[in-house]
């Protein structure tokens, strides 16, 4: 591109000279500026998770070598004695070689008591304000899975209510993982024995996951969240249920530090109607190789988007 | 060009001036609203309740004779010969309408085993002949902690399923090599005289961040 | 080569020398700017000490302005091409020394759009993540990581291209074409890209129907150019009154068919949109029965997409009347295109993806007063980033900053010639 020839302006005189006045304005106007700007960073004084230089520059989960791993675990368990006053267990469990887990959830005998939605809360140290729940329960009108249809605060005096069906979502550990796929920092995987995790600590909280999730299973810490100190599991794992941090995803993770100990997640145990039933599907054995094989109907939720979950609701009759 | 009088020049300068010495007063009363600081802060939001620890029990919905046999503890109210004569089978009654009528002695016991009445006879389950055992009706006699063989004879299918662990509840450990499960019984859950589930009182329902001003969607709505 | 980064370094603090030199109007509008800045930096800490929850945003609605102004502004950054491609391809020699700020003002749009980004993240002391080779950059799976590479490098060419040439203005010599022309090609396909890409992020997510459709790519570079060169329009306007610096109104006549064709395209586009969403009566059209018409007693946006929606018809219709050509409805018409095309692109865009969410709830979203000051925050910097850009580019588009009257001051670019006071 060439420019236009310079237009002609005559070379100007110097200046009046610089007088103490224009002087003592110039600097008025920019001590003025930098108090203002100082003044103004001042909200970070009330920041109270501060990353110390260790966290800042920790590795991802999956370059920490065992060593480096246990001391960001020792880390991790000091943290929460500092914040809860009681001193946690946390344990990296490593999936287990030819398992595969997979949840199915009898739309026939769930009475929507939403007993599974807080018993998750209390295992995975959940926030409680602003109020973070892995699970929601749908109300269904009898007849229809149009999704638009569901009632998400429905409080009856007693439940199951006559003309209605409940169906608790919650991440649905899909084969084909959108949140997987979009995360640009590798946050979120999905590790051998099919449980889609997060490592807290890489998370950059952009929440292109949570846009990309189609079951609205992902959320956010909008604050540091709250957890009552007398509520508080300790036994917690790194991929787990350990305390999140403000500003990072979490989700549901088939209640990672029991289902890799070989227990079922909290959500089952507390289910008073044997709704939920959960297992390897790798296992002939199973209950959840029993249902997948016995019963007729299934429903995968959104399955024309093509995520393949490893949920699966059905029927008894 | 520029056509304005020549002390154009010294207004230029008054402006300049004026506008600088504003800027200084506007960046100090900045400073100091920053310094007050009082806007911004997250509003206050209110409190929500932290959940009855009831909802988070996982016992089961009734405990069976059986357990109470395993927990080693009274059964006096079980004893069925404390008032019945042994080997004199108990005498049913009906009222008009051919209704069991439950004798006083028994009045917690609610029927409800069967619509219209179906399940009417104590004695389609109980062996009349040995209160302390049940029937069922392909002429097997059992013990009460074998109660589930007794539900089967009739829910096939319920029963199959309860056995492969796909009906009723299992907690413990999916992998059995790693730990023990327990799997609940039938009358775990289910009051053998009147089988349906009670309805319960829901656990309380999501506080969203961003509650509307006013609800406006009650229920469903298309 | 030490003489050449001392010049390099010398000219460098002349034009910043020059940007806090000025006449009361440019220290009145710097000095607003600033406030404006502040009080977003001020904002913007209080988020950082506070969390997210200091902004409207929630699990229903996880994205909000931040992100519907970043939207926005790949598009006028991406328009900047729109003044290269008549220059460089069609040999338009009325636009041909106007170019520059067109990418002067793809250079501060690329600034907010990473400010806006950054402003989103709910960790950014964690940015470094995404650093390809020493964090963890999912490219190619994930759109946000093409996002960061192709907005970054769209910002080092342009201020390559853009530096390079003032600098050797500046130094009063000849540009060498091969430092520069292949570089002018490649950004006019790399602007296309940074737009077609951030309508990817969108596009990608089978989950959000309002979002899963072919038609948004199209529709964002239709917007972007009916966008962007109208705010070229009325910002050259603007500095040829300030500066004198030599425009014809024929450029702008130029710039003003582009605006057209592109808004032409654009309300076509939404026509298609409207009819495949509402035609057939299927049931994924909740979000577009939210943002049009309200669903189930919420309507917060529908006042809002109806009012782009009418700007939007009302420029079209300006624009292919002659009436346009007079420089006074231009403006107008311009005017009308911005705020119409950011409200459609920005809130009628990203909101309604979320509404109703993936679970059928409607949580309506309403940006909160902090947010609301980052926002004014970033686009005082921006628009600040703009000034200044200018004010370093003008003189030595003008031959007035220039190294043959190095050592003789700052005032000499600085001060006007004693007729006309105001001048810069």
């Amino acid at each position: 591109m060439s420019f236009p020839d310079p237009q002609p302006h005559p070379a100007v005189p110097p200046a009046a000279d610089v007088s103490r006045r224009s002087f003592l304005r110039t600097s008025a106007v920019l001590t003025a500026g930098l108090a203002a700007l100082a003044s103004s960073l001042r909200p970070l004084f009330e920041m109270d998770d501060f990353p110390s230089a260790e966290r800042f520059m920790q590795k991802y989960y999956k370059e920490l070598t065992p060593e480096e791993m246990a001391k960001v675990l020792r880390r991790i368990e000091g943290e929460v004695e500092k914040q809860y006053g009681i001193r946690p267990h946390v344990r990296d469990l490593r999936p287990m070689d030819g398992v595969e887990f997979v949840y199915a959830l009898n739309l026939t005998r769930c009475i929507g008591c939403r007993k599974c939605v807080h018993a998750c809360v209390q295992e995975n140290n959940q926030s409680r304000d602003p109020e973070i729940q892995y699970i929601r329960v749908l109300r269904m009108p009898h007849g229809s899975l149009d999704i638009d249809k569901a009632e998400h605060n429905y409080a009856p005096e007693s439940v199951p209510e006559k003309g209605y069906f409940y169906m608790p979502v919650q991440c649905q550990q899909c084969r084909n993982p959108p949140c997987v796929k979009v995360c640009p920092v590798h946050a979120t995987w999905q590790e051998t024995d099919g449980i889609t995790v997060i490592d807290y600590d890489w998370c950059i909280g952009c929440r292109y996951c949570e846009a990309a999730c189609p079951y609205w299973a992902r959320h956010f810490n909008f604050a540091k969240p709250a957890i009552p100190k007398d509520r508080l599991n300790p036994e917690m794992a790194y991929l787990g249920n350990r305390p999140r941090l403000q500003g990072v995803m979490e989700k549901c993770h088939f209640c990672i530090q029991r289902t890799r100990a070989g227990r079922y997640p909290a959500c089952l145990e507390v289910c008073p109607a044997g709704a939920r039933k959960f297992g390897n599907i790798l296992d002939p054995n199973s209950e959840v190789s029993y249902i997948l094989r016995t019963k007729r109907v299934f429903i995968q939720l959104k399955e024309e988007l093509g995520t393949s979950p490893r949920f699966f609701y059905y029927f008894d009759v | 060009m520029d056509d304005r009088p020549r002390n154009g020049r010294l207004n230029g300068r008054i402006r300049t001036a004026a506008v600088l010495w504003g800027l200084v007063a506007s960046f100090a009363i900045l400073a100091a609203a920053f310094a007050r600081n009082p806007w911004g802060r997250p509003a206050p939001r209110e409190a929500i309740p932290l959940v009855d620890p009831a909802f988070l029990s996982t016992a089961t919905n009734r405990r069976s004779y059986a357990d109470l046999v395993r927990a080693k503890e009274d059964l006096s109210d079980y004893d069925c010969y404390a008032c019945h004569e042994k080997g004199k089978p108990p005498t049913l009654r009906f009222d008009e309408h051919q209704n069991l009528v439950i004798p006083p002695e028994h009045a917690d016991i609610v029927m409800g085993h069967g619509e219209h009445g179906r399940n009417n006879n104590c004695f389609n389950c109980h062996n009349e002949n040995n209160l302390e055992l049940l029937q069922s009706r392909d002429g097997r006699v059992l013990k009460f902690q074998d109660s589930p063989q007794l539900c089967g004879s009739c829910h096939g299918p319920t029963y199959e399923d309860w056995e492969a662990g796909a009906h009723g509840r299992i907690s413990g450990f999916w992998n059995r090599t790693l730990g023990l499960i327990k799997r609940q019984d039938c009358v775990n859950c289910h009051n053998p005289h009147s089988p349906t589930f009670q309805g319960r009182k829901p656990a309380p329902g999501p506080h969203p961040l961003r509650p509307p001003a006013t609800p406006v969607r009650a229920g469903p709505v298309h | 080569m030490t003489r050449a980064i001392r010049n390099y370094l010398v000219f460098l603090r002349r034009c910043l020398g020059i940007a806090f030199v000025g006449d009361w109007r440019y220290y009145l509008w710097m000095g607003l700017l600033t406030v404006g800045c502040l009080l977003g930096l001020n904002a913007y800490a209080k988020q950082l000490a506070h969390g997210l929850i200091v902004t409207g945003m929630s699990d229903e609605v996880s994205w909000g302005v931040y992100i519907a102004n970043f939207t926005f502004l790949v598009g006028v950054a991406a328009a900047a091409v729109m003044m290269v491609i008549p220059v460089y391809i069609y040999d338009n020699e009325e636009l041909h020394d106007l170019v520059i700020f067109g990418e002067l003002l793809a250079v501060a749009a690329i600034l907010m759009c990473l400010a806006f980004v950054t402003v989103d993240l709910g960790r950014p002391d964690r940015f470094w993540h995404l650093i390809p080779g020493i964090g963890q950059l999912n490219f190619p799976a994930s759109m946000l990581s093409w996002d960061v590479i192709v907005l970054n490098g769209y910002l080092l060419l342009n201020l390559h291209i853009c530096g390079y040439l003032l600098y050797c203005r500046y130094q009063g010599r000849k540009p060498g074409r091969w430092f520069y022309i292949p570089f002018v090609f490649v950004a006019i396909v790399w602007a296309v890209s940074i737009h077609t890409v951030t309508a990817f992020l969108y596009v990608g997510l089978g989950g959000r129907p309002f979002w899963n459709s072919s038609i948004v790519g199209p529709r964002f570079l239709a917007s972007a150019f009916t966008a962007g060169p109208a705010m070229i329009i009325l910002a050259l306007q603007i500095i040829r009154r300030i500066t004198e610096y030599h425009i014809t109104d024929k450029a702008l006549l130029t710039l003003r068919s582009i605006v057209q064709v592109s808004m032409l395209i654009n309300v076509f586009l939404l026509v298609n949109e409207v009819f495949k969403e509402f035609y057939s009566g299927n049931l994924h059209v909740a979000s577009s029965r939210y943002l049009y018409l309200g669903l189930d007693g919420y309507h917060a946006l529908v006042p809002w997409i109806w009012t782009a929606i009418v700007f939007n018809l009302v420029a079209m219709f300006l624009l292919v009347l002659p009436l346009s050509r007079s420089l006074r409805w231009l403006n107008l018409t311009c005017v009308l295109c911005i705020i119409g095309i950011w409200i459609e692109k920005g809130m009628g865009l990203v909101i309604p993806g979320f509404i109703p969410t993936p679970l059928g709830q409607v949580v309506e979203y309403r940006p909160s007063f902090n947010e609301t000051l980052v926002c004014i925050g970033i686009w005082a910097f921006g628009l600040l980033s703009y000034t200044v850009f200018l004010r370093m580019s003008v003189p030595i588009l003008q031959g007035r900053l220039a190294r043959s009257n190095e050592g003789r001051g700052a005032e000499v670019a600085s001060a006007a010639p004693a007729s006309s006071p105001t001048r810069l």
